[in-house]
């Protein structure tokens, strides 16, 4: 008996363009799974980003657009918008790394969970601008060594990284906001899990849904694999702490 | 018997998959991927994989394709 297979939703001979063990390919995997299961893949527009993230289009089977940097938010604000004017019934989500969600794209995103927009979000987390080079992102964390903060981010200096998650769940538009992590079996189910609430709730039609994904990215961390699963664990996950902040899809 | 099917184009030789198998039937192997390292192997030879998936869950490249579970 087959007990796994490679989602529908994933182009057939797609290869994914992250670098080795990057969490980025666990995340779209997930997501398609999602799409699978919820039947979803041929009312999907989704909305991709500026980053790791850009090659959406390449993987997923679904319609995509390509957003300006930052504004993914706004695009999928938008084509949600016109397809509810002409009384069409699509499913719009976002995929977005964290210097696209949490900083160049802060407006857009927080106005959009504001408004109550019904659509869903998925932001990976991976402490820093990792397509251009490792740069310090909005989340990079005290004390952490990137490209642009060679003695360790200071927090006097460059101030203190941002809980997108915590922020996003004290918004009253927010349906739905939950932090997960990827660094081994059970959290990836966990992933899997809120991914699945989190489009239940624009399926619903409750409002902003947000996912907040930690990632590891151990290239620009220059850790290995493993290692890099491991700082999750032990020092990440501290700071940033797994869990659902709002869900209002069981009250 | 339970078994799982491997993409050794699509492995990028990260080895999540050798760490998470708890039957340790993954190694890595001779062969040299598309970008110039060890690609992974599976060689069950004493019927052990217990058909758990646990290796594809945790694949980031999708090289893991496929597994097959004994009934």
């Amino acid at each position: 008996m087959q007990v796994y297979s490679t989602p529908k939703s994933i182009k057939k001979d797609s290869k994914f363009t992250f670098c080795p063990g990057c969490d980025h390919g666990l995340a779209i995997k997930l997501t398609a799974e999602v799409i699978d299961e919820l039947n979803l893949r041929e009312k999907t527009l989704a909305v991709a980003s500026s980053g790791c993230s850009v090659f959406l289009y390449n993987f997923l089977d679904v319609d995509c657009i390509e957003s300006p940097h930052g504004r993914a938010a706004a695009v999928a604000t938008g084509a949600k918008r016109a397809f509810r004017a002409q009384n069409k019934d699509r499913f719009v989500f976002t995929y977005q790394g964290d210097g696209d969600f949490a900083s160049i794209g802060l407006g857009e995103s927080l106005h959009s969970a504001l408004r109550g927009e019904n659509i869903s979000i998925i932001c990976i987390n991976n402490t820093n601008y990792g397509m251009t080079g490792g740069q310090m992102g909005p989340t990079s964390t005290i004390g952490q060594i990137t490209t642009t903060s060679p003695l360790g981010r200071n927090k006097n200096y460059h101030g203190f990284p941002i809980k997108a998650a915590e922020h996003i769940a004290l918004c009253e538009g927010t349906a739905f906001s939950a932090r997960c992590t990827l660094y081994d079996i059970k959290n990836i189910i966990n992933t899997k899990k809120q991914i699945k609430r989190a489009f239940d709730c624009q399926l619903k039609g409750l409002g902003f849904s947000f996912v907040e994904i930690l990632s590891s990215c151990p290239t620009n961390w220059k850790l290995s694999p493993k290692d890099a699963h491991k700082k999750i664990e032990n020092e990440l996950s501290k700071i940033y702490p797994i869990g659902i902040f709002k869900d209002i899809s069981n009250d | 018997m339970s078994y799982i099917e491997l993409d050794k184009n699509k492995c990028k030789s990260c080895y999540l998959c050798i760490d998470t198998c708890p039957k340790k039937l993954i190694t890595k192997s001779s062969e040299i991927g598309s970008n110039g390292n060890y690609v992974v192997q599976f060689k069950d030879e004493k019927k052990e994989c217990l058909g758990c998936a646990m290796c594809a869950m945790i694949c980031p490249d999708i090289a893991i394709t496929s597994v097959y579970k004994d009934e």
